[in-house]
């Protein structure tokens, strides 16, 4: 009875998972006329099939390969600085005692809490004012500040629970302390900054609001902006076959990640927001 | 299991309190200053993007100014403030984005809770569950809200083909109810899968042995469930309460690529985007900026208080 | 135009599809390298940003432009007018010294004008650009405080397109001027649609505006004094717009669709299985049509079956006013090359570029010389063309005001959804609304 519970239970949840996924791997292989004319269904119905031709079209596409370029060189570098600031900060969070120390956690509560919107207006201001608007830096500064809060509790998190007597311990055994850090601390922490990076980087690869306010062309606008601009060949409706295989496009990087490292990540979640 | 947290979170306190009379105070205070460097990379990065934003936004809602009449820029105290509190479309948007925030929470709760439990009993194709819930929570709002559009959608969609009580050209972005619903499946989709696993690390602190205990003394399923792992499970939801319900207050992107904000389901965060960004209102937009702030400030408070969400407590615990 | 990128779905939506895409791809990538190429020698590049409509000749265009001191490089907006005007403006308000050439909406270069970010036309420009030659209703788009500030490149214009069998079924003559009303009841009669605009976008407000001023009224007057501006829409015009749009919301002619229409949802409805429609859309449709017997869709003896008409009256005796749509070229006021985007802009306007548009794009020309070019004439039939030319010559604007964008998002909302207007309350729910929104007493 249970594990019968279970099994539905299991098969439920993949089923609303994977569901929407399958459903725009399936919109995207609707060939373009077929939308027009209307192709209701789940499944492409006969002759309404169009191979890879969405695909393509997608990536012979200037706009959107310059989009994937900048989301993915953007979300990178916010992702490295983030993770390098944050785990400064974690360091010290976890490891040292100073005055300051609630505040930074105050302020870091209040920003992961922040809404985005009440920024941009402002934000836009000054960047037109600074040169930053339009650019990929433009972009990084904000995605750092909104990720910093998150990698800082996940790290933090994470350096409490390394017994770090290993490093003294190493040391009194005769290593440098460079070598105790290189061998002890950092593979004990490394699943911490992994973790952090990739939630940073789903942040930023996410990114819509900044995404669409700050930037004004190719030259530093990000995957979901780009798809929500999208123009297909029949201006009036959205070429719903060809932003189906865009939005496939920029899931994959997603999806690769989730395969290689979907322990961590929930580890990650769950000790960082749950926790701290 | 509150309790808990505060029990280890005294001992952390106790054993951190040691240290400062084992060394001098040299090296106390080294050590606070070192603290101190290591912290500020991070205070400076927080506050660029939102501090001095938000002291800009304060400033500019004193005035009317548009960015497409900047010459007519005028200082008008806080007449902003009263005009956009005593306008209709600011408390229909209000309205609109709390019934958002109630409700999909209130499922996402639900939902979220039975994954956590499957999820907690299963022991086959871990990896394949975690992967899977993991996709909804790494997608792209935007494809989420583009995957749900076209599903919903009655030229090339599915959905009115699969219910069997609706006209096969159902519009469902032609009117309020319809579109905010399709609003709200795709949050709640893409947002599910993180609040059960929020939840999941609660319901992994729950003891086994209290549940074996209650199932000897012969409670039912619901007894257990609502005596013995809900109220054990307190902090795990308020948290995942708290995060979800101030994420959905700001609920945009969903809204930005489904709707566009048309037949009503507009959200505060949507209206503040359009006066400051495309209608470059500065003056206006900056004074919703800051009340869109303070009511996440009001909600986060509410909730901590109401719930008694120990917040400091949950943290010191990690 | 409205959504300028709307008016053309450049001949045959169906068919082009693919090709069109990739063409606007290669395009763009040409331009990429093209510019790649100068920035070696160090000649200077015109940032030309368009809107994605007939990218093809644009591109084209560009190319044949560019001389031995600069080249053009193309720029795609965002396909809605509203965003094109958002990323433009985004842009000028920071003073952006690349944007030299934009392709804008008729209706925001008021808005773009007022706020300094056009560069007035030198009067001899000015002159050519406005000459005899341009329709009144195209050069009267780039007029503003009696200065000239863009280059009409080509007009646009909304006729009623519809099914002869249809029109025969409901027993409307059509050889005669039509009102809405006679329309929506012989579509209901002959069991078709009526197929308008009326999602809440720019193109109800089109559809809205030229309701009111084919009763003789107008949304606005005094258009200069901006906020201060008189709103003229709690009139009997407007009542009489509010009772054309209820009458077709509450009809059963009215498409499923209706409260989402676009210029493209109503297509499809033309042929087919049903009795077909009456649709006021833009020029576009003649080519669109045109190109679906070659891909099959549609029959020659369909083709044939399709009727056009000037736009219909709102009231009976009242002569219409037809919509006005197209793109203008403005020069950007920070421009680092302004006397050599002015060149450009002229030079991209010309008649026989117009007439390029026209002929590959079926955008159809702002200067009437174009109209008697013969690539144009083999084209297009003769009525058809004359039908175009007087409906642009003797069209209805849309508000000219540096306030445009509030006016026509203050009309959306008021007047969005279709179903829900009423003559009675509608046009002065509207006119409270929009005056308040202008004072800055109501939010938008």
């Amino acid at each position: 009875m249970r594990k019968v519970g279970t099994l539905l239970g299991t098969l439920l949840i993949l089923v609303w998972c994977l569901l929407p996924v399958a459903w725009i791997i399936s919109l995207s292989f609707k060939s373009q006329t077929a939308i027009t004319n209307g192709s209701p269904g789940f499944f492409p119905s006969g002759g309404d099939g169009a191979g890879w031709q969405n695909y393509k079209d997608v990536l012979d596409n200037e706009q959107f390969r310059r989009a994937i370029f900048n989301s993915i060189g953007i979300s990178l570098i916010a992702t490295l600085l983030s993770v390098i600031v944050a785990t400064l900060a974690a360091y010290a969070i976890a490891r040292l005692e100073f005055r300051g120390k609630k505040f930074v956690l105050t302020m870091a509560l209040a920003i992961a809490m922040f809404p985005v919107v009440s920024l941009v207006g402002p934000l836009f201001d000054m960047w037109r004012t600074f040169g930053l608007y339009d650019t990929w830096p433009g972009l990084i500064i904000p995605y750092m500040s909104f990720t910093l809060p998150l990698a800082i509790w996940t790290l933090s998190a994470f350096f409490r629970e390394i017994p770090w007597e290993l490093e003294q311990a190493a040391q009194v055994d005769g290593a440098t302390p460079w070598q105790a850090f290189r061998k002890v601390i950092v593979p004990l922490a490394a699943p911490g900054v992994f973790t952090a990076a990739i939630l940073t980087f789903f942040f930023a690869w996410n990114d819509f609001v900044f995404g669409i306010s700050l930037t004004s062309t190719e030259s530093a606008r990000p995957i979901p902006a780009a798809l929500s601009f999208f123009v297909g060949a029949d201006p009036f409706n959205r070429p719903a076959s060809l932003l189906a295989a865009g939005a496939v496009v920029s899931t994959i990087p997603i999806i690769i990640i989730v395969l290689i490292f979907q322990r961590k990540i929930v580890a990650g979640l769950t000790s960082g927001a749950v926790k701290g | 299991m509150t309790s808990t947290y505060v029990a280890t979170a005294g001992e952390r306190e106790k054993r951190g309190g040691k240290k400062p009379d084992l060394v001098e105070s040299d090296r106390m205070r080294a050590e606070n200053s070192l603290g101190r460097k290591l912290v500020v990379p991070a205070i400076v990065v927080m506050l660029i993007v939102t501090a001095f934003p938000m002291l800009r936004a304060l400033y500019l809602s004193l005035f009317t100014y548009s960015l497409t009449a900047p010459e007519d820029r005028e200082f008008v105290g806080l007449s902003n403030y009263l005009t956009a509190l005593t306008d209709p479309l600011f408390w229909r948007d209000t309205g609109v984005t709390v019934l958002y925030m109630l409700v999909t929470v209130a499922v996402e709760l639900v939902i979220g809770f039975a994954f956590a439990m499957v999820m907690h009993r299963v022991i086959f194709a871990r990896g394949v569950i975690r992967t899977s819930i993991l996709i909804p929570y790494g997608i792209i709002t935007v494809v989420s809200g583009f995957a749900w559009q076209f599903a919903f959608s009655y030229q090339n969609g599915f959905v009115n083909g699969w219910l069997p009580f609706l006209d096969s050209d159902f519009n469902w972005f032609g009117e309020s109810t319809p579109a905010i619903i399709a609003i709200m499946i795709s949050e709640i989709w893409k947002t599910t899968p993180f609040m059960s696993l929020l939840l999941l690390a609660g319901l992994a602190q729950v003891s086994e042995d209290m549940l074996e205990a209650a199932q000897v003394d012969g409670a039912t399923w619901w007894q257990r469930l609502w005596k013995v792992i809900l109220p054990n499970m307190r902090a795990a939801i308020m948290v995942a309460v708290l995060f979800r319900a101030l994420d959905a207050y700001r609920i945009f992107d969903n809204i930005a690529v489904m709707t566009a904000g048309a037949v009503n389901t507009e959200s505060i965060s949507f209206l503040t985007y359009r006066q400051t960004i495309e209608q470059f209102q500065l003056g206006i937009g900056s004074a919703l900026s800051v009340l869109l702030f303070l009511s996440v400030l009001l909600i986060a408070w509410l909730i901590v208080k109401l719930f008694k969400v120990d917040l400091a407590a949950a943290r010191q615990e990690g | 135009m409205t959504q300028p990128s709307y008016a053309t779905a450049p001949g045959a939506r169906r068919r082009r599809r693919g090709r069109g895409l990739a063409a606007v791809a290669i395009g763009v990538l040409a331009a990429g390298l093209l510019s790649a190429c100068s920035g070696d020698s160090g000649k200077p590049v015109l940032n030309w940003y368009v809107n994605p409509d007939g990218v093809t000749t644009l591109t084209e265009l560009a190319k044949q432009c560019s001389t031995d001191d600069y080249d053009i490089e193309i720029q795609l907006l965002p396909s809605g007018a509203t965003d094109q005007r958002t990323q433009l403006a985004r842009r000028l308000a920071a003073k952006d010294g690349s944007t030299d050439l934009m392709s804008l909406d008729p209706v925001f270069v008021a808005e773009f004008a007022n706020a300094g970010w056009l560069e007035p036309l030198p009067e001899d420009v000015a002159a050519t650009a406005t000459d005899e030659d341009v329709l009144e209703g195209a050069a009267d788009t780039v007029t503003w405080d009696d200065k000239v500030y863009a280059f009409p490149q080509w007009a646009n214009t909304q006729v009623l397109w519809y099914r002869k069998s249809l029109a025969e079924a409901g027993g409307l003559d059509m050889a005669k001027p039509v009102t809405w009303e006679q329309v929506i009841d012989a579509a209901a009669e002959g069991g078709g649609t009526v197929g308008v605009q009326a999602n809440k976008y720019e193109a109800y407000v089109v559809w809205i505006n030229a309701l009111v001023q084919g009763a003789g009224g107008n949304i606005i007057t005094d258009n200069e004094a901006g906020k201060d501006a008189s709103v003229d829409i709690d009139s009997e015009a407007g009542a009489a717009a509010a009772t054309v749009i209820q009458k077709l919301a509450r009809s059963e002619a009215a498409q499923p669709d209706l409260t989402t229409s676009n210029e493209g949802t109503s297509l499809g409805l033309m042929f087919g299985d049903s009795p077909g429609e009456f649709m006021t859309n833009w020029t576009f449709v003649y080519k669109n049509y045109e190109g679906l017997i070659e891909s099959g869709d549609i029959t020659q003896e369909d083709f044939d079956d399709l009727g056009w008409a000037r736009y219909p009256a709102t009231v009976e005796g009242e002569e219409s006013k037809p919509p006005i749509g197209g793109i203008d070229i403005g020069v950007g006021a920070y421009s680092k090359h302004r006397d050599f985007a002015l060149e450009a802009g002229e030079c991209v306007t010309t008649s026989e570029a117009q007439v390029q548009l026209a002929v590959n794009e079926g955008l159809m020309p702002a200067r009437a010389s174009a109209y008697d070019a013969p690539e144009l004439t083999e084209a297009y039939p003769a009525d058809l063309l004359e039908l175009f030319r007087t409906s642009i010559d003797s069209g209805g604007p849309r508000p000219k005001s540096a306030y445009y964008a509030t006016i026509s998002a203050a009309l959306q909302s008021v007047w969005h959804s279709p179903r829900s207007v009423d003559p009675d309350k509608t046009p002065g729910e509207s006119a409270k609304f929009l005056k308040d929104v202008l004072e800055g007493k109501a939010l938008l």
